[in-house]
C-alpha cells in the first residue's frame, strides 16, 4: 500500500489509505473566474466524486462530476473517469497502465470528449522516485476527433510533512503540439494543507504559452468536512478542452479528505479555448530562430503612413517586399529600443495586402501574424489585412 | 473612339517602367494580359503587382505569364459575381475568397447582403477559409454577419477566431462558438430568415 501510496503521489492522483473501500465526496463552492477572453463571472460549482481502491493496492478507479453555473444562467458540466493498474516489474520499478475518459459541455456549444490510455514505468526509493510515461488516445470537440499523444518525464520527493513534483511533458493534440514544464509541492502545516504549482508552457505550436501557478489551502474542519480556498491562473488544456484562465474560489469537500488532489475543485470548463494571443498574452512572441513576425500599426487617419514591425530575432538584415512596395526590396532598419525589431513606415492602402519578409538574404518567407498562403510560384505569401 | 482609348492604353501600359524589371518577351506577355483586362474595365494594377511578385520572386516568364492570366480570369470571375461597379480592392478581396474556396454565388449574396464597400467582409472570408475554417461554414458566418457588422466588427471577429486556433482550438468549431457568441445560430445561412446581431465585446461565461 505504502509503494501504491507513492505512485499515486507521484502522478498527483489522490489515493485512499484503506484498502478496497469506495470513497464518496462532494465539493461545492464558489469561485470568481476570468477565462482569458470572456469577462469576469461569479460561478457556483458542486462536484460529486467516487473512487474504489483494489483490496491490495493493485489499482483504483475514479469518476468526478462538476456542475458549474455561471451568474449568466449559463452552466457546464463535466464529467471524467480514471482508472489505473499496477504491476511489479522490479524491485524497485512498478509498470502503470492507465485510461482516461472525459466529456464537457457548456451552455450550448458542441461538447468536448477524450478517451486516453496510456503506460507509466516508475522507479522509486522510499522517499524519492520518477517516472517515464506515454499516452495516446483522442480528443473531439464537437465533429472531427483529433489524435492525441503525450510522452512525459518526471520525479518526486518525499519529507515528512512536505513533497515535491517536477515534470516535463510533449503533447501532440492534432496539428497542436505544446510542452510544459511544471513543479508541485504540498506542505503539511499543523491541520493546514498548503499545496501549489508552477508551471510554463513552452514550444508551443498553437497551444499559447506563458507561466501559470495555482495555490490552495485545505483546512479540516471536522471530521468528513474540509473548507477549501483556492486561486490562481491555469493553461489551456488542449486534450480536455478547459480554456485558459484566472480564478478564485473558496468552498467545501464533504467526504474523506486524505490525500487531496493539487489542483483546487472549482475549475468551470467552456468547451475551446477563448484566450488573448497568448494564454499569458505574449502574443506568441517566442518564435522559431529563423523566423520573423509582423506588426502592423496603422496611422491615425487613412492618409498617415502605416507602421511595420518586424520582429526577428538574430538577424542582421531584414528586407520585406510587397504589393506596397511594388515588389522591390526594402531594407528595414534596426529599432533603437529592440534590437530584434525592424522597423519601416509604407503607405498602405485600406484592404488586404500581400508581404513576403527574408531575413540576412535568406528566401522569401511569409512571416508570422500573416496569413500565410501559395503564391503563384511554389513559394508562399504572407497575407494581411489593413482594417 | 474604343479603339483609340484601346491603344492608349497600351501605350500607358508600355510606358509602365515598373515592367521593364520583366525580360522583354515576359513583359510583352504580361502587357497582353493587362491590356486585355483593361479593356474589359478590369483594375491592371493587381496584375502588374503579381508580375512584379514573381520577379522579385526570381519566377521564369511563363510561370509569371500564367500567374497573370490566371488572375485576370479570377478577377472577372469576381466582377461577374459582385457586379459592374464593384472597386479595385473588393475585386482584389473577391479574388482572394475565390481563391479560398468561396463559390461566386457566395459573393453575390455578400453583395446582395451589405453595403458596400465590401472589401473587409471579403477579406475576412477569405483570411477565415485560409485559417482552416471550412469554406461552407466561413461563408455562412460572414453573410449573417455582413447585414449590420461593421468592418471593425468583421476583423475583431476574425482575430477572435485566429486566437481561438492559435491555441489549438478546431478552426470550424472556433468559428461556430465565436458565431454563437454573436447570437448567430450556426449554419444558417438564410441571413433574411435568422437576422444577425453584431458582434458583441466580451461576454460572461
Amino acid at each position: 500500500m505504502r509503494v501504491l501510496a507513492l505512485i499515486g503521489l507521484a502522478c498527483g492522483a489522490a489515493v485512499a489509505t484503506a484498502s478496497g473501500q469506495i470513497t464518496p465526496g462532494l465539493d461545492a463552492g464558489i469561485a470568481a473566474v476570468k477565462y482569458d477572453g470572456f469577462l469576469l463571472s461569479g460561478a457556483a460549482s458542486l462536484a460529486p466524486s467516487v473512487r474504489w481502491d483494489h483490496p491490495r493496492g493493485r489499482g483504483f478507479v475514479s469518476a468526478r462530476g462538476t456542475y458549474l453555473r455561471f451568474e449568466s444562467g449559463n452552466r457546464s458540466l463535466d464529467a471524467s473517469m480514471r482508472a489505473s493498474w499496477f504491476t511489479t516489474l522490479a524491485r524497485r520499478w512498478r509498470g502503470e497502465l492507465g485510461l482516461g475518459l472525459g466529456a464537457s459541455d457548456y451552455a450550448s456549444i458542441a461538447h468536448f470528449s477524450h478517451g486516453i490510455v496510456d503506460a507509466r514505468v516508475h522507479v522509486m526509493d522510499q522517499d524519492r522516485g520518477g517516472w517515464v510515461a506515454t499516452s495516446f488516445g483522442r480528443s473531439s470537440f464537437g465533429a472531427g476527433p483529433r489524435p492525441v499523444a503525450v510522452v512525459a518525464i518526471g520525479g518526486w520527493l518525499l519529507r515528512a510533512d512536505a513533497a515535491v513534483f517536477a515534470s516535463f511533458d510533449r503533447s501532440f493534440v492534432g496539428d497542436t503540439a505544446y510542452s510544459d514544464l511544471r513543479s508541485s509541492a504540498r506542505l503539511q502545516r499543523g491541520v493546514v494543507l498548503l499545496e501549489g504549482t508552477l508551471g510554463a508552457r513552452i514550444f508551443s505550436n498553437g497551444a499559447g504559452r506563458g507561466v501559470y501557478g495555482e495555490a490552495s489551502a485545505t483546512v479540516p474542519l471536522g471530521r468528513n468536512t474540509a473548507l477549501i480556498v483556492a486561486g490562481g491562473r491555469y493553461p489551456t488544456d488542449v486534450i480536455t478542452g478547459s480554456i485558459a484562465g484566472r480564478y478564485v474560489s473558496a468552498g467545501f469537500r464533504l467526504g474523506a479528505s486524505g490525500i487531496r488532489k493539487p489542483l483546487p475543485t472549482v475549475r468551470p470548463r467552456p468547451a475551446i479555448p477563448h484566450s488573448s494571443s497568448g494564454s499569458d498574452g505574449s502574443g506568441g512572441a517566442l518564435l522559431p530562430p529563423t523566423e520573423a513576425r509582423l506588426e502592423v500599426a496603422p496611422g491615425r487617419s487613412t492618409d498617415d503612413p502605416v507602421k511595420l514591425t518586424l520582429y526577428a530575432a538574430g538577424a542582421g538584415v531584414v528586407e520585406i517586399s510587397g504589393d506596397f512596395t511594388d515588389w522591390k526590396p526594402i531594407e528595414l532598419r534596426r529599432s533603437l529600443t529592440n534590437g530584434d525589431a525592424w522597423e519601416g513606415m509604407f503607405r498602405l492602402s485600406r484592404g488586404i495586402h500581400r508581404i513576403n519578409v527574408r531575413r540576412d538574404r535568406g528566401p522569401w518567407t511569409a512571416p508570422a501574424g500573416t496569413t500565410r498562403s501559395a503564391d503563384d510560384f511554389d513559394g508562399e505569401v504572407g497575407v494581411f489585412l489593413l482594417p | 473612339m474604343m479603339l483609340t482609348a484601346l491603344l492608349l492604353m497600351v501605350q500607358v501600359a508600355a510606358q509602365d517602367p515598373r515592367l521593364e524589371r520583366l525580360d522583354p518577351e515576359t513583359r510583352s506577355l504580361v502587357m497582353s494580359v493587362v491590356d486585355s483586362a483593361r479593356a474589359v474595365g478590369l483594375p491592371s494594377e493587381p496584375i502588374i503587382q503579381r508580375a512584379l511578385e514573381g520577379a522579385t520572386k526570381g519566377a521564369a516568364g511563363p510561370r509569371i505569364a500564367a500567374a497573370v492570366r490566371r488572375l485576370a480570369t479570377d478577377l472577372g470571375t469576381a466582377r461577374t459575381a459582385l457586379g459592374q461597379g464593384t472597386s479595385a480592392p473588393e475585386l482584389e478581396a473577391g479574388v482572394a475568397a475565390l481563391r479560398a474556396g468561396a463559390s461566386p454565388e457566395v459573393l453575390t449574396r455578400l453583395r446582395d447582403a451589405r453595403r458596400p464597400p465590401l472589401t473587409m467582409a471579403l477579406a475576412v472570408l477569405a483570411d477565415l477559409v485560409a485559417s482552416g475554417v471550412p469554406a461552407d461554414s466561413a461563408s455562412a458566418v460572414v453573410l449573417a454577419l455582413a447585414p449590420n457588422a461593421r468592418d471593425a466588427d468583421l476583423v475583431e471577429f476574425r482575430r477572435a477566431v485566429e486566437r481561438d486556433i492559435s491555441l489549438g482550438a478546431p478552426p470550424g468549431a472556433s468559428a461556430s462558438v465565436r458565431a454563437a457568441n454573436t447570437g448567430i445560430r450556426f449554419g444558417v445561412t438564410d441571413a433574411a430568415q435568422n437576422p444577425p446581431q453584431p458582434p458583441r465585446p466580451p461576454s460572461r461565461p
